[in-house]
């Protein structure tokens, strides 16, 4: 009985995987697909188009004015507010494993406070008056500031279960061959937190390359707009934004992030089990 | 505890206490920021909602006390829209919950190594799209005239006409199902992954030892898995309730500042008080923000105390 019974377990258990393997996949591919059809088969309605047109990417980027500036801004954005992040989350997070450091329990207690806490629909009046006064409102460069904090508590106790996994015996060892803190940091840690610091480059692109309330609130100009928020105010249909060139625009922006990782899955999941799923 | 020298050889002459705290150098950058955008940025909102501020006006603040939090607590706008975001979070936190634990225990026992990779790997495929662009595929999806959704309901299908096909962002008693629905899609691989890191972390001799004794399937799944996978869940549950109350960009993007939606939450109309209407009203705006903040937390500190870890003691 034992024999027959098994099966039909694995059965039902891929049968319900694959079902929401297709969930997850079937809007991606629809956008993909809308996004290399005709305009008049993207008004039908009609899920498989009769002819297929491939110009809408070509059209997206270098028919509408201002959008490689827009896609140039997110980048730039994106880059500074990573770069940051990283640097000041493992930085603290070394100083909160490795390091006798006073106050540690809390540091590590307010961060995590934070997480429970609507702390980005708080601070965001303020920010508005603290980018006023140092000029930075409508700047692009601006941006990048409040950017770090989005996932900075976030990033600071992954950072910290990274560095738990990492014996402290290294850390003695190190010291006793005569490196201070920062080289211990910099030359016995660095090599062994790669995978950890995939997640975090990872998590913090998306949030960075997607943040839409501070983007719209801290901006006006277009020049000076992220791509993420000119596509999500495109309220698609006509002109230059009608739905394939929209779709068109759309794959541009997600696929990056999909095919990166994709192809860092390997360091990523190796760093989840590193510790990184702290939280 | 800081007066305690560390095992290694001390050299350095300097007192143990003054090299402890220059170990707080590695913490400066991350202290600027958190102060300088996140800490400060939350007190002075505080300070605010004490006052009469109004951005446009120019003028300084005023002290008016509580004020500002007696009037929103008479506001119907504060009211319904504090009731309608409570209304979301009932709707999408069971799914939220659900699906993954669903999912993460078949994955869990996947043995082929290809597929349980693939698995995962596309079931993360939302997690790296940033929120905003979930939401403008799923506007996409919903869409009265090309959405997919609606063409396999009503021509495919056949549940519907055209005339009466359902209108998923525009009838207000579809649209909070309408963003449930997304939400689960977008989290749905991200927290199976935490309930996956919670199976590995079960030692798999506890299940062959419930077989043995005669456990049914269901048995062990109610009492094992579900039994070791509480924290997990609790601090889940905890923290997307966080997230759900204080939903902001979808509602933004999907509804905008229509009031007669329900997507029209305290959060939207501390947003349109703070930087859309009139002399933006920033101060009147705080003190909405402080108020559900507080409901927030309250309710917080409850769950955490309805979950809070019994075995211990």
């Amino acid at each position: 009985m034992k024999r027959i019974k098994l099966p039909v377990g694995t059965l039902v258990r891929h049968l319900i995987i694959n079902f929401f393997v297709l969930i997850i996949l079937l809007p991606i591919a629809w956008v993909l697909l809308l996004s290399v059809e005709s305009l008049p088969d993207a008004y039908s309605g009609n899920l498989w188009p009769e002819t297929f047109d491939f110009t809408h990417y070509t059209y997206v980027l270098t028919k509408i004015p201002g959008l490689p500036q827009n896609l140039s801004n997110s980048l730039l954005v994106t880059f500074g507010s990573v770069v940051l992040t990283c640097v000041c989350a493992v930085m603290a997070g070394y100083a909160l494993t490795h390091l006798r450091t006073p106050g540690k329990s809390l540091v590590i207690g307010l961060c995590t406070a934070t997480l429970f806490f609507p702390t980005r629909l708080l601070s965001l009046i303020p920010i508005y008056e603290i980018q006023r006064s140092l000029g930075l409102l409508n700047s692009i460069w601006g941006l990048i500031l409040p950017y770090v904090t989005l996932n900075l508590a976030l990033s600071i106790l992954t950072m910290r279960g990274i560095f738990e996994q990492i014996p402290g015996e290294l850390v003695e060892a190190s010291r006793m061959d005569g490196c201070n803190a920062w080289q211990t940091l910099m030359q016995v840690m660095m090599p062994l937190i790669t995978n950890g610091l995939v997640v975090l480059i990872i998590i913090n692109f998306v949030s960075a390359w997607g943040e839409y309330l501070f983007a719209s609130t801290l901006t006006n100009d277009s020049s000076q707009r992220t791509l993420i928020v000119v596509l999500a105010r495109a309220f698609g249909g006509v002109g230059a934004f009608s739905y394939p060139r929209l779709g068109a625009a759309y794959a541009m922006v997600i696929f990056p992030g999909v095919i990166a990782f994709a192809l860092a899955q390997r360091l990523y999941f190796k760093g989840l089990t590193e510790g990184a799923i702290k939280l | 505890m800081t007066a305690i020298p560390s095992s290694a050889s001390n050299t350095r002459q300097r007192p143990a206490w003054l090299q402890h705290w220059s170990n707080w150098l590695f913490l400066i950058p991350a202290t600027i920021f958190f102060v300088g955008y996140m800490i400060y940025p939350i007190f002075r909102t505080g300070w605010l909602s004490f006052t009469d501020y109004r951005y446009l006006r120019q003028g300084p603040a005023n002290f008016v006390g509580l004020q500002n939090y007696t009037y929103a607590l008479a506001d119907p706008l504060v009211q319904t829209g504090l009731i309608r975001a409570a209304q979301f979070t009932l709707v999408f936190l069971p799914g939220m919950i659900a699906f993954p634990l669903l999912l993460a225990v078949c994955v869990d026992r996947v043995q082929n190594r290809f597929l349980s990779t693939f698995y995962r790997v596309v079931l993360l495929i939302p997690a790296v799209i940033p929120g905003p662009m979930i939401f403008v595929l799923w506007r996409l999806m919903y869409n009265y005239e090309i959405g997919p959704i609606n063409h396999i309901l009503v021509d495919i299908l056949g549940i519907y006409t055209r005339a009466d096909a359902p209108q998923w962002v525009g009838n207000p008693n579809l649209v909070i199902p309408a963003v449930a629905i997304f939400e689960w899609w977008w989290g749905l691989g991200y927290h199976t992954m935490f309930f996956l890191a919670g199976l590995a972390a079960i030692p798999k001799d506890f299940y062959e030892a419930a077989r043995i004794d005669g456990a049914s399937e269901w048995q062990v799944f109610w009492n094992i898995t579900l039994a070791r996978l509480r924290p997990i869940m609790a601090i889940l549950i905890v923290l997307r309730f966080g997230t759900a109350m204080a939903v902001i960009d979808e509602y933004l993007i999907f509804g905008g500042f229509n009031r007669a939606l329900p997507t029209y939450t305290w959060t939207v109309y501390m947003y349109e008080l703070a930087f859309q209407i009139g002399d933006w009203l920033q101060g009147y705006a705080s003190a909405i923000g402080w108020l559900g903040a507080l409901g927030m937390l309250t309710i917080t500190a409850f769950l955490l105390w309805l979950f809070r870890n019994r075995d211990n003691d």
